[in-house]
């Protein structure tokens, strides 16, 4: 399991170093008195990300990362609480303009809680809207910074 | 050092100013908060306050931002002597001592020396912040593109290789952040790059975006997967009252800290975790009462605290230097903060003490302010900072992710943010996963479109004769610096140390 996961982080790697070099050729090649111009730093990140990336999968498919022990490993990730948590954090990016944001945050909130194992949603909605509520009235009314409302600077 | 004075005069006078206080204040107290907190760091608080700056002005802004920067280096002993998790990963080393001592009743006096030794050794830090910068300013002013090309190249180097347990990880974070710098305007040219036509990416990725995507999301998503649910058990607070013993004990501890921290601070070796690592370990060597530390089964060793505790703070005032006088981040933090200067479309390097003066010294002037209002909230008032820890961990989290979701949507109200907030903290979980360090992915992000910039500075200046670079002496310097510091972390493991990274 760590090991094919490693190999895809390496692979990752070399994905990113492949879409930044094939990048280089679309970029002006102009290089006035510099001897270099707007390719050169692109050209050389991605050979720096193509040289990690082999050597990590090297690493990957001979024993593993270096200086690495998985501790974890044994550990069963708690995959509905990291459910709970994305889902929170979707939501809200997907309602915020929707339903303003006080709601969309008060429904991440909840989430959230229920993510970290919280068993009384309803009293972290009470929670979340009265943390959010004096939140959004500071950005909104004070800071001028423009959170989405469901109905006017108060909600 | 008459011109020092007055200047610093100056900048009290500043600092003063009610509005400005009230700016200090807040920075400390959300400082010490953050730092007391687990699961929120300096770095992801100064990234989400930034929203700020489109209102405040540019003095009180930056007074509270430091003050977050400085206060979270005071507030995280808390967490550490009380709980057995330190706040902080700068305070690794106070858990040792400080919690054991807590066990064993002396959580007040740990929480006492952490505090004072805070405050003594941020307030020699300053002190030498105010006699250093403008020395270093002046001799940077000399600084040409080619020596900060290879000043940056040094940084980038001692960011990622110093760091974590890995130099090849360390040095894949780096090229990550330097990856995601290069999207969007080329700084010379101003040509788009990366950015696949959307128009969104040619003003680059915020960095705001990728710091909270990776602190406060990664976080939160690699706590919920991999943290037991039960918190652990809290040692019970204690008259803060040091003996005699205690403070004889504790006054060389705080001066060696010092002594140590600061010089760390100002080099780009990425934050706090060596210095207080080399003071912890000073200290257990020079110790006349070896048995109280743990290692010995004893009951805990002040000096352990207060050491590394000192050490910590002074690094802090010492990351200012390279900060303010040359435009180098040291740590993931200090590159956030860089950003918090750019809002305000000021350069931090040679010239701020010239361009920006008065914002300067007023800024180092509520430096010891702060460390007034710092030693106050910590002392008298440990109690209630202690109260922060009651929070329950979803409701934490719940909290910070809310915030988070403001201070990335704040920046340009676009959901679209929030989803790739999102992806980069999946990434962000797979990296703290697999022990890939996270500060090199914001200094390559930030100092990378820097470096760029130096070097076609330089390579235009020289008419494309690359060996301008081993050719100036102080470029050449920085240049085999660079080479050496490639061999210092085969050096420290050897001697078995493995360290982590600051957040």
């Amino acid at each position: 399991m760590t090991k094919a996961w490693q190999i895809g982080i390496a692979c990752f790697v070399l994905a990113l170093a492949a879409v930044f070099g094939f990048g280089v050729p679309g970029l002006p090649a102009e290089t006035g008195y510099a001897g270099i111009g707007p390719r050169f730093a692109p050209a050389t990140i991605s050979i720096m990300l193509a040289v990690v990336g082999v050597l990590l999968l090297v690493q990957a498919l001979t024993g593993g990362f270096r200086g690495f022990t998985d501790v974890l490993a044994t550990v069963p990730p708690d995959a509905r609480g990291a459910l709970w948590v994305s889902a929170g954090v979707l939501l809200n990016a997907a309602l915020i303009t929707r339903v303003g944001f006080v709601l969309a945050a008060t429904l991440l909130f909840v989430c959230v809680a229920r993510g970290f194992g919280s068993t009384r949603p309803l009293r972290d909605a009470v929670i979340g809207f009265l943390l959010v509520l004096p939140v959004f009235w500071l950005f909104a009314r004070v800071l001028d910074v423009n959170l989405p409302r469901l109905f006017n600077d108060w909600l | 050092m008459i011109e020092t004075w007055n200047f610093l005069l100056a900048g009290f006078a500043t600092a003063l100013q009610p509005a400005n206080l009230m700016w200090a204040f807040i920075g400390c107290l959300l400082g010490t908060a953050i730092g007391v907190l687990p699961g929120i760091g300096p770095a992801l608080t100064v990234a989400m306050l930034l929203p700020v700056t489109a209102k405040v002005d540019p003095s009180g802004a930056l007074i509270m931002l430091c003050g977050v920067f400085y206060g979270a280096a005071y507030g995280g002993s808390t967490t550490s002597i009380l709980m057995n998790t330190p706040g902080e990963s700068s305070s690794i080393m106070t858990t040792l001592e400080g919690n054991l001592m807590a066990k064993n009743g002396r959580a007040g006096p740990a929480l006492a020396t952490s505090a004072i030794g805070s405050f003594v050794a941020g307030t020699i830090g300053v002190i030498l912040l105010s006699l250093f910068a403008p020395l270093v300013a002046d001799l940077a002013l000399k600084f040409g593109p080619a020596e900060f090309f290879s000043l940056m190249v040094l940084a980038f180097v001692t960011v990622s290789a110093v760091l974590g347990a890995s130099m090849l990880r360390g040095m894949t974070s780096l090229a990550l952040g330097l990856a995601i710098g290069l999207v969007g305007m080329d700084a010379i040219a101003g040509i788009p790059r990366y950015t696949g036509g959307v128009p969104e990416l040619i003003d680059g990725i915020e960095f705001v975006l990728v710091a909270v995507g990776l602190f406060a999301v990664g976080e939160a998503l690699f706590n919920v997967l991999y943290q037991p649910k039960d918190p652990g058990s809290r040692n019970k607070l204690t008259s803060i009252w040091m003996t005699k013993e205690d403070w004889r004990r504790s006054w060389p501890a705080w001066l060696r800290g010092t002594a140590i921290g600061f010089p760390f601070g100002s080099i780009p070796a990425g934050g706090a975790e060596i210095p207080t690592f080399l003071s912890y370990s000073t200290e257990r060597k020079l110790s006349k009462h070896p048995e109280d530390f743990s290692s010995s089964g004893g009951q805990g060793a002040i000096e352990g605290v207060a050491g590394p505790e000192a050490a910590n703070n002074a690094c802090s005032a010492g990351a200012l230097v390279p900060l303010l006088t040359l435009g180098i981040p040291t740590s993931a933090t200090a590159a956030v903060l860089i950003g918090a200067f750019q809002n305000y479309n000021i350069q931090p390097g040679p010239l701020l003490f010239q361009t920006s003066g008065e914002l300067v010294w007023a800024l180092i002037a509520s430096l010891y302010i702060g460390n007034v209002m710092l030693l106050i909230l910590n002392l008298p008032m440990v109690g209630l900072w202690a109260r922060l820890l009651t929070i329950p961990r979803p409701q934490l989290y719940a909290g910070i992710l809310v915030f988070a979701s403001i201070g990335v949507y704040g920046m340009r109200q676009s959901a679209f943010d929030l989803f790739l907030m999102y992806a980069i903290g999946v990434i962000g979980v797979v990296m703290r996963r697999f022990d890939f360090p996270v500060a090199p992915v914001i200094i390559g992000m930030i100092l990378g479109p820097m470096a760029e910039k130096q070097l076609r500075n330089a390579l235009s200046i020289s008419q494309g004769d690359w060996l301008v670079f081993f050719k100036q002496p102080i470029a050449a310097t920085f240049m085999l610096l660079t080479i050496a510091v490639l061999f210092v972390p085969m050096v420290l493991r050897k001697k078995g140390v493995a360290l982590s990274e600051d957040d």
